[in-house]
């Protein structure tokens, strides 16, 4: 009787488990070629790995990579990324101007765009959407990219005015400075002679067509606002101000018995010519600002949606957006679901009904989804370096160069690491082309730039692999390496002071025991490794808590040199290294104001050369992009920040014509 | 029993201010902040970022703010990391995906671990006995991060049967890997104790009764033999329910779940104040009061038992 009763149960448990799972056997295609199955999706969809879930829908509030890609599909800006070069192409803009020293654009937009809410999108929600960007209650952590537009920064940081009380005439800049810098000053800060000519360069012959004619929109008040010369502004905290004023007399004497005036959103220098002309104002030359504009602090958000629905618009019920694809459905950690929006003025060019993105950070368990055909293509380093072997032969690896340095900052704040001879002869004992080798996918490094990123950039080289030449280095700077049983060995050097710290992760540690063993082998030297958490980590670096080196990982923030080189032009943070040098940063600024493309890319080399020979760091290696896409994914290409405009992506039924291999950047 | 469960009830809520006063405390103590990423911020965004937060605030201030939240409404606030979602929402969302697994997890482990148990325990040292205990010893020596992984690659990568990993709702093909990989453990430990608790049971002296007065087999088993072997399985099965049922993190990220444990662990690399302290609170209540439970079916079970 009681075995029955047992069976009994038995038996209810497997039917349970069938009827739960309904487990059926489904008939998969799969070839030697591809990894895992090639059944395309039975609807137009696609189903992307895209890595940690979103922090938020609203597009400057984030900084990750996972949203950009989200926010590509939801919201556009001004202009869109390339999807294969990432240069910037018309999107909400048909065209721009740009005036004499890249100081000043004025774009053209389209007029027939519209909200997924079906109302227009005009000049005035870009100006809205960059005001609330740069808002200080917002918080963007991606403010800083739009510091380049003027008076950008003070509204950003809160920053005041000085202005007269009885006359009301503002403090201007050069009232204070200890050398007038007016001849170095931006077109966009200059009176104007007369209007218009300030967009004459390059234009030498009148063009025919009118439509290619440089239109700077039409003169305004804002417009002689803006070419007036720049306005004094000083910190908006009374502790910083007062510490400022304590310091430089002169500027006391200046500000005295005035008021302060908080720089506010109206400041800025962008500005709506009309409907549909965006004139956009700079207090620096900046050459690379078109192509900043695809980033997600500029994408747009609706104003009246957010002023009626607060920090809840982005809510799958209230939310209004302006991209190729509109929100279906959110499920946090699991997936967010976007559909074809018929609003969008490109809507006929749209290929996809539905993306999916996953979230998964697991890189194994993301190879999982797409080896049995749960997903139609994962996101970039998803590959890990020991299945590279096996899956980079297979055809439906995406391969290329990738817009991303690993670098080793040095704290040349500290001994022993501030003398310059120390710091070359740690560069020298490393043998990157070996490195690389080992690592399977990324290209040696020596320089700042990643290597052949930007076509007609004359990267300069820093030193290479010289173990002689780094021994001899250390002899000069007091710390002599002698050579005892074949092994070298160097007494002198204080190697208990100096560690080397990583945020946890295999990569990092196998890449700092490389380095150890170089050190130990050419130099004589163990430096101590310590790993730590990521946000430690983080903390220790940008504090400039550690004493020797650190890891240091750039990706491209836009699709132009400076994004590296700029990294130096503060003196903490994201500076890493403690090393901040004037003339550095004058030499970028020449760079930047120079309009002939060339000319500027050899200034850009210039400065990167000089930064080299100060050594602050030890470039490593160029990354690459690793991941993989099915063959009947097509539109999708290995561009550089693994970033792709969604419109262009479709599904391929047809397997003569799905990729075999990496589709082409070139044409 | 009343006045117990009340006395019990009333020391839950000093336990758990103390919990989470060490939680907040600890989440101080740990470097980086909520916002620290690769991306280096300016320390002019920083202090916009900390303003908006009110992290300018002393933390005697920021303390008071969090706690009186919670004593007052019991709202652990908004999520740092994850803009404008409250910590309430995050948890009323995720518990579910957990409660399921965890549920079904547990279910099944008590089905196969009490049958199995019993069964060994009826022929002792017989084949089925040592089959069954060398499979049960498997399962509580194979980690689930083991387990898991061999079933997908089973199942999933080699066979194309189940999806390897992701949450579809219930029911959906996507629970079966997940529940079996987290049952696994304790299905094993539930069959051990089931047996040693029913040999220990089937030899005493009320057994021998029962059998005496002529009771049949599988009435002497099921109404006498098991009430009395289970109080083992019972005292392990309720703290394990309320692991299970909170989320395991290991089962959660392996298959990619949006319970409770990966929101945890999520939160804590992201240090995400708000969103640990709610799981944590939420995590100690339903502990305590899994304890309590098991407390109070010890009385049902055992006779002896009064409080």
């Amino acid at each position: 009787m009681a075995k029955v009763y047992l069976k009994q149960l038995l038996a209810g448990i497997a039917i349970a488990a069938l009827l739960s799972g309904g487990i059926s056997c489904r008939v998969v295609a799969t070839s030697g070629d591809f990894y895992g199955s090639t059944t395309p999706p039975q609807r137009n969809i696609l189903r992307y790995v895209n890595g940690d879930e979103p922090e938020s829908l609203d597009p400057p509030v984030s900084a990750g990579q996972p949203e950009a890609r989200i926010y590509l599909a939801l919201y556009q800006g001004l202009v869109e990324y390339d999807p294969k070069t990432l240069n910037p192409i018309p999107a909400l803009a048909e065209r721009w101007d740009v005036n004499n020293d890249s100081s000043e654009f004025v774009f053209h937009m389209r007029r027939n765009a519209r909200w997924s809410n079906g109302d227009p999108i005009s000049a005035q929600d870009f100006v809205y959407s960059i005001r609330r960007g740069l808002a200080p209650v917002l918080a963007s952590k991606n403010a800083y990219l739009a510091y380049a537009i003027a008076y950008a920064e003070a509204y950003n940081q809160r920053a005041v005015f000085v202005r007269d009380k009885e006359t009301k005439t503002f403090l201007l800049e050069k009232h204070v400075a200890d050398n007038a810098s007016a001849s170095t000053a931006a077109v966009s800060q200059k009176p104007i002679v007369s209007f218009g000519s300030e967009y004459d360069a390059g234009s030498t012959e009148p063009v025919a067509d009118p439509d290619q004619r440089p239109d700077p929109g039409s003169d305004t008040a804002f417009h002689q606002f803006m070419h007036s010369p720049p306005r004094l502004t000083l910190p908006g905290g009374e502790d910083a101000r007062t510490k400022l004023l304590a310091k430089n007399p002169k500027l006391q004497a200046a500000v005295e018995g005035k008021e302060f005036v908080p720089v506010s959103a109206e400041d800025i220098g962008v500005e709506a010519v009309d409907d549909y002309t965006v004139r956009i104002s700079l207090s620096q030359p900046a050459p690379y600002f078109s192509g900043l504009l695809a980033h997600q602090l500029f994408r747009l958000a609706p104003r009246k949606i957010i002023e009626q629905y607060g920090d809840h618009w982005t809510e799958p019920e209230h939310i209004v957006t302006c991209g190729a694809f509109k929100l279906k459905a959110w499920l946090p950690y699991n997936e967010l679901v976007v559909e074809r929006d018929p609003m969008y003025w490109d809507a006929a060019n749209v290929h996809l009904d539905e993306i999916h993105f996953f979230v998964t950070t697991d890189n194994p368990t993301s190879m999982n989804l797409y080896k049995v055909g749960e997903a139609d293509a994962v996101l970039n380093h998803t590959v890990p370096n020991v299945w590279l072997d096996v899956i980079r032969s297979k055809k439906d690896y995406m391969d290329g160069a990738e817009a991303a340095i690993v670098y080793i900052t040095m704290n040349v704040t500290k001994a022993p690491m501030d003398d310059v001879r120390v710091r070359r002869a740690f560069n020298m004992a490393i043998d990157k082309v070996n490195y690389a080798k080992s690592r399977r996918i990324t290209k040696p490094l020596s320089a700042f730039t990643p290597e052949g990123m930007f076509v007609g950039y004359p990267q300069p080289k820093g030193e290479g692999f010289d173990p002689e030449q780094a021994r001899k280095l250390l002899g000069e700077a007091g710390f002599p390496v002698t050579k005892s049983d074949g092994d070298f060995e160097c007494k002198a050097f204080p190697a208990g002071q100096v560690e080397f710290i990583f945020n946890s992760n295999s990569s990092n540690k196998a890449m700092a025991e490389f380095m150890q063993a170089q050190w130990k082998q050419n130099l004589g030297i163990t430096v101590p490794l310590r790993s730590m958490e990521f946000k430690t980590y983080m903390n220790a670096r940008s504090k400039l808590e550690y004493n020797g080196f650190a890891i240091g990982i750039w990706g491209a923030d836009y699709m132009d040199p400076f994004t590296f080189l700029g990294l130096f032009t503060t003196a903490v943070g994201v500076n890493g290294t403690g090393w901040y040098d004037l003339k550095y940063v004058a030499m970028l600024d020449q760079a930047n104001r120079t309009l002939d493309h060339q000319q500027r890319y050899d200034l850009l080399a210039k400065a990167e050369k000089y930064l080299l020979d100060a050594q602050p760091l030890i470039p490593i290696e160029t990354s690459s992009v690793n991941w993989l896409k099915k063959p009947y994914v097509k539109g999708m290409y290995p561009n550089a920040a693994d970033l792709y405009p969604w419109k262009y992506v479709y599904i391929e039924r047809e397997p003569s014509k799905w990729d075999y291999g990496v589709p082409s950047l070139a044409d | 029993m009343l006045r117990f469960i009340i006395r019990r009830l009333l020391i839950t809520i000093p336990t758990i201010l103390v919990v989470l006063t060490i939680t907040w405390a600890l989440v101080r103590l740990a470097p980086g902040n909520f916002y620290t990423s690769d991306k280096n911020i300016p320390p002019a965004i920083e202090k916009n970022i900390r303003e908006k937060y009110g992290l300018d605030k002393p933390w005697y201030e920021q303390y008071r703010r969090t706690m009186w939240g919670i004593v007052r409404h019991f709202d652990f606030g908004t999520s740092l990391k994850y803009e404008g979602q409250s910590v309430n929402a995050i948890i009323a969302r995720s518990l579910p995906v957990s409660a399921t697994v965890g549920l079904l997890a547990y279910l099944l482990a008590l089905a196969v671990g009490i049958v199995a148990g019993s069964m060994a325990s009826l022929h002792p040292n017989s084949k089925r006995d040592y089959a069954s205990m060398a499979l049960a010893m498997l399962g509580i020596s194979i980690p689930n991060f083991v387990l898991g992984p061999i079933l997908v690659f089973i199942f999933s990568l080699t066979l194309y049967w189940l999806p390897p990993s992701r949450w579809n709702g219930f029911p959906s093909r996507n629970v079966i890997l997940p529940v079996i990989t987290l049952s696994g453990l304790y299905m094993a430990y539930i069959a051990r104790l089931t047996r040693a608790g029913m040999l220990e049971v089937l030899r005493s002296d009320y057994i021998r009764t029962a059998r005496a007065k002529g009771l049949s087999d599988s009435q002497v088993i099921l109404r006498h033999a098991l009430r009395g072997g289970l109080l083992p399985v019972v005292s392990y099965t309720g703290p394990a329910l309320a692991f299970l049922v909170t989320g395991t993190v290991v089962v959660e990220r392996i298959f990619v779940l949006p319970g409770l444990g990966n929101y945890f662990i999520q939160a804590s690399l992201n240090r995400d104040e708000p969103l640990i302290i709610g799981i944590v609170a939420f995590i100690a209540i339903t502990l305590l009061l899994m304890n309590l439970l098991v407390d109070i079916a010890y009385a049902f079970l055992d006779p002896r038992i009064r409080y």
